[in-house]
C-alpha cells in the first residue's frame, strides 16, 4: 500500500533539512573549481592568479573532490534515507538523539578535516593515496564522517526494528527497504577504508608507524571504493523505482524485481574492487579477472533497473495519451522540475553506465587506465545520475521540508538542461581526449608534453565546465530562495510514492529475508577477497615512509 | 506449488522500453566495441 | 509468511527476455576479453619480486636504471620514477624491438603510460607504479616516432612536468 499520508513531525523536517544544507553547502564550494579546473587546460596561468586564495590546482582538486564526492553525497544521502526510512513506515525514528548524534559526529569530522585541507596541507585528493601524506586531522575527519554516518544508519535499524515488531507479516515498503540495504551496504563497504586509515594513515601521519604499504592500502581503499559509488547510486535507484513512477503518473512496474535488483546490489557490490587495481603491479591477474566477472554481474542489477525504470515510465506516460515506439517519452511530464532533472540524470547515465562496461573489462583498462576518460566516466555517474538526480528530489523534498511551493519552476527545468547540455560537453571531451591519451589529475594547461591536437578538447571542456557552473549555482540560488525567502509563496507538498502494478504482497516472502542475503554477501567477500587479503597482509612490507608533497 | 492469487493486472506490454533500450544495446556495442578494437590493435604486452 | 511462502516470481515477458539479452551481453564481452588477454597476450601487469623503495636506488638493478640490450632485438629497460622525473628520462630503440619494462618508485605512487601523443598512437603500456612493488609489462614498437612516457598519477605539484621521451628508429 502507498504511504503518502504520515505526516513528519516539524523536529524531523527540521533534521533532514539540516543535511540537505550542509549537502548544498559543500557543492556550492566544490562546484567552483570544476570549471577552474576546465578553464585552466585553455587559461595555463590560471592559478597564479588565484594564489592569495587558493595555493595549486591540486588543492583545488582535492576540495572538489572531497566537498563533491564524500561530503554533497553522504550528507543528501543521509538525509535522504531519514527521509524513507520516517515516511516508509509511518513512524518516527525510535531514538532520535542517536541520529542527532551522527549528524553531529559528520559535521565534527567535515568541519576537522577542512582545516588542514583549506591550509594546503591535505592536497591528497579524494583517494589520498599514501605515500603522499596529509595532516593526521585530514584522515580524522573523514573518519569521523564516515562514523557518524554508520551511527545514523544504527538509527534506521532500531527504528525498523520497531516497526518490525509492531508489524510482524507486513512487507516492509519499498523505500524503506531500499534504504536499508544501502545502509547496510555502506557499512560493510567502509570496513575498508576505515581499516586503512585506523592502522595504516593515521598513525602514520601521526608518527606512530614508521611506513605503509602503499600497494595494500590501494586494496583496503578500494574494497571500499567500488561500493562507495552503490551508496551513491541506490539512493537515486530508489526514487527512480519508489517516487519518480508516481511523478510521471505511472506505477512501478514490478515490485519484485525491483526488491531483487536491491538485493543484488547488496551481495554482488563489494566484492570486485580490483577492477580499480587491473594495472597495479602487487595484485595477480588470476584476482583481477575474478573481479572483472564480478564486476559483469553487478552490472546485471543496473541492467534491470533500466528496464523496470523505464517501462514504469512509459506506463506513466502512455496513461497520459503517449504513443509510438519512442515518441511516447514527450508525453512524460518535463515541465516538472523534478522529473526532468531525473530524467536527464537517466540519459547521461546511460553513456555513463557504457563507459563503465568498458572500465570493468579487464584488459580494456590498458587503454583507459588514469586517463581523463575516468573522470569523463564518473561524471556522468556521480555527477549526473546521481548529483542531477538528487537535484531533481531536491526540487520535491525542499518544498515539502519548508512548506514553501519551489521558487521559479520554469528555471529550474532550465537548470537540468544546462546541466544536462554542459555535462555531455564535458564528458565527451574528457572521454575523448582519454583515449588521445591526455592523463587525469593533471593541470594539461602546464603540461609540456601536450599535443595542439588537444586543444580543441581543451576548449570544449572549459565549456562545459562554464555551463555546469551556471547551472550549479542556478540551483543553489533556487533552493535558497524557495528555503529562505520569508515572503515565499506557501505550499503543502505530497511525498510521491508510487504504488506497483502488482501488489506487493503477492510477491515472494523470500524476498523480505535478511539472513541469506546477508550471508551471500559475507560469503562473496570472502571469497573474492580472503586469499588476496590473507596473501597481502602476510607479505606486507611497511617501508613507505610518508611525503608530504603538494 | 501454490499458484498466484489471480491479480488485477494492467494488459501493458512494454514496447516503448524495449525500442529504447534496443538503442542502448547498440550504443553499448558500438562504443566498447571501439574501445575494444583499440585495445587489440596496440598489441601484446606480455 | 508461510501462507506466502510459496509464490511465485512473476516476470512480464519483454522484461525476461532483456535480462537473456543483458546475460548473453555480457558472455560476448567476457570472452572478447579472454581472447585478447589469453591468447593475443594483452594482458595486465602481474606481481614481482618486492624493492624497498628507501634503497632501491642504492642497490639491485634500478641502481643502474636505463635500457640493456639482450640480443634478437630484444631490450630491458629499467626506470626508477620518482622526485618527478623518470630515469632515464630518454631512452632510444630500433624498430621491431620487444622491450621488457621495469618500473618502481623511491617515493610516492606515480604512472607510466607510452604513446605518440603528436600522432596519437599509444601502446599498450599503462601502468600503475607503486613504490615497494614493481611493475612490469613487454611491449613490441613496430611503428618509428617520438613515444613520451607520462606520468599518470598524481604524485605531487610538478607531477604534470613528469615525462620521459623513447625514440624508436627506422
Amino acid at each position: 500500500m502507498a504511504a503518502s499520508n504520515y505526516e513528519m513531525s516539524a523536529t524531523d523536517k527540521k533534521f533532514i533539512a539540516w543535511h540537505m544544507f550542509v549537502a548544498v553547502a559543500a557543492l556550492s564550494i566544490g562546484a567552483l573549481f570544476g570549471p577552474l579546473q576546465a578553464i585552466e587546460g585553455v587559461v595555463p596561468n590560471l592559478y597564479d592568479f588565484l594564489k592569495p586564495v587558493i595555493q595549486s590546482y591540486y588543492q583545488g582538486l582535492t576540495l572538489h573532490g572531497v566537498l563533491n564526492a564524500l561530503i554533497w553525497t553522504t550528507f543528501f544521502i543521509t538525509g535522504f534515507l531519514t527521509l524513507t526510512t520516517i515516511h516508509g513506515l509511518q513512524r518516527p525514528l525510535k531514538y532520535p538523539k542517536l541520529n542527532y548524534v551522527g549528524f553531529g559526529l559528520m559535521v565534527a569530522g567535515l568541519l576537522i578535516a577542512a582545516v588542514p585541507i583549506l591550509l594546503n596541507q591535505a592536497s591528497v585528493l579524494y583517494t589520498f593515496y599514501p605515500p603522499l601524506m596529509a595532516s593526521p586531522l585530514f584522515y580524522l575527519g573523514l573518519t569521523l564522517v564516515v562514523v557518524g554516518s554508520w551511527v545514523e544508519g544504527w538509527g534506521f535499524y532500531f527504528t525498523y526494528n520497531a516497526w518490525r515488531k509492531e508489524n510482524p507479516t507486513a512487507r516492509t515498503p519499498f523505500v524503506t527497504f531500499g534504504g536499508l540495504i544501502t545502509m547496510v551496504l555502506w557499512q560493510f563497504a567502509t570496513i575498508g577504508i576505515a581499516a586503512e586509515i585506523l592502522t595504516q594513515l593515521l598513525p602514520w601521519s601521526l608518527g606512530l608507524l614508521p611506513g605503509v604499504d602503499p600497494q595494500f592500502a590501494r586494496t583496503e581503499f578500494w574494497f571500499t571504493g567500488h561500493p562507495l559509488v552503490y551508496f551513491w547510486l541506490l539512493p537515486a535507484y530508489i526514487s527512480w523505482y519508489g517516487f519518480l513512477p508516481k511523478q510521471v503518473g505511472g506505477k512501478l512496474f514490478s515490485d519484485s524485481l525491483a526488491r531483487i535488483a536491491f538485493w543484488l546490489f547488496l551481495v554482488l557490490s563489494i566484492p570486485l574492487g580490483f577492477h580499480h587495481q587491473f594495472v597495479d603491479p602487487g595484485v595477480p591477474p588470476l584476482w583481477k579477472f575474478i573481479h572483472a566477472l564480478l564486476t559483469y554481474s553487478v552490472f546485471f542489477p543496473s541492467m534491470m533497473t533500466a528496464f523496470t525504470v523505464i517501462a514504469s515510465l512509459e506506463y506513466g506516460a502512455r496513461k497520459n495519451g503517449g504513443k509510438g515506439m519512442l515518441t511516447w517519452i514527450r508525453a512524460l511530464p518535463w515541465k516538472d522540475p523534478s522529473v526532468a532533472a531525473q530524467l536527464l540524470a537517466g540519459i547521461l547515465f546511460f553513456f555513463g553506465g557504457i563507459g563503465g562496461i568498458t572500465n570493468a573489462s579487464y584488459n580494456i583498462n590498458l587503454v583507459v587506465h588514469n586517463t581523463a576518460w575516468v573522470p569523463g566516466h564518473f561524471h556522468l555517474t556521480v555527477a549526473s545520475a546521481v548529483t542531477l538526480s538528487f537535484m531533481g528530489i531536491s526540487y520535491w523534498l525542499v518544498p515539502y521540508l519548508t512548506g514553501k511551493k519551489l521558487w521559479k519552476p520554469q528555471w529550474a527545468v532550465i537548470q537540468a538542461w544546462l546541466w544536462f547540455v554542459g555535462m555531455l560537453i564535458f564528458s565527451n571531451g574528457m572521454h575523448t581526449l582519454g583515449l588521445l591519451g591526455a592523463p587525469r589529475r593533471t593541470p594539461l594547461g602546464i603540461a609540456p608534453y601536450i599535443p595542439d591536437a588537444w586543444n580543441g578538447r581543451l576548449l570544449q571542456n572549459a565549456f562545459g565546465g562554464v555551463i555546469l557552473l551556471v547551472a550549479a549555482y542556478l540551483y543553489i540560488v533556487i533552493l535558497a530562495v524557495t528555503a529562505f525567502n520569508k515572503n515565499g509563496e506557501k505550499a503543502t507538498t505530497q511525498i510521491p510514492v508510487a504504488e506497483s502494478i502488482q501488489d506487493p504482497a503477492a510477491s515472494p516472502a523470500w524476498l523480505d529475508k535478511w539472513m541469506p542475503w546477508l550471508i551471500a554477501t559475507l560469503l562473496l567477500v570472502v571469497i573474492a577477497y580472503g586469499p588476496q587479503l590473507v596473501a597481502q597482509i602476510s607479505s606486507i612490507q611497511l617501508t613507505s615512509p610518508g611525503f608530504p608533497y603538494k | 506449488m501454490a499458484k498466484n492469487k489471480p491479480i488485477k493486472e494492467e494488459e501493458f506490454k512494454p514496447k516503448g522500453t524495449a525500442a529504447v533500450l534496443a538503442i542502448f544495446m547498440v550504443a553499448l556495442i558500438a562504443l566498447w566495441g571501439y574501445v575494444y578494437y583499440l585495445l587489440v590493435s596496440r598489441g601484446a604486452t606480455i | 509468511m508461510s501462507g506466502q511462502a510459496n509464490t511465485r516470481l512473476h516476470i512480464d515477458a519483454y522484461e525476461r527476455n532483456w535480462m537473456i539479452i543483458s546475460v548473453v551481453l555480457l558472455v560476448v564481452f567476457v570472452t572478447a576479453v579472454s581472447v585478447a588477454g589469453f591468447m593475443m597476450g594483452i594482458n595486465v601487469p602481474a606481481p614481482q619480486n618486492r624493492v624497498n623503495p628507501n634503497t632501491v636506488a642504492k642497490e639491485g638493478p634500478f641502481s643502474t636504471p636505463g635500457l640493456r640490450e639482450l640480443g634478437g632485438g630484444k631490450y630491458e629497460a629499467y626506470i626508477l620514477a620518482g622526485n618527478w622525473k623518470y630515469d632515464p628520462k630518454e631512452m632510444s630503440v630500433p624498430v621491431g624491438s620487444s622491450v621488457t619494462f621495469y618500473i618502481t618508485s623511491s617515493d610516492v605512487q606515480h604512472g607510466f603510460k607510452l604513446a605518440n601523443l603528436e600522432t596519437g598512437e599509444a601502446t599498450n603500456l599503462n601502468v600503475q607504479v607503486v613504490p615497494g612493488q614493481v611493475s612490469k609489462l613487454t611491449i613490441k614498437l613496430d611503428k618509428p616516432g617520438t613515444y613520451q612516457y607520462i606520468c599518470t598519477e598524481y604524485c605531487g605539484g610538478a607531477h604534470p612536468t613528469m615525462f620521459g621521451t623513447l625514440t624508436v628508429t627506422p
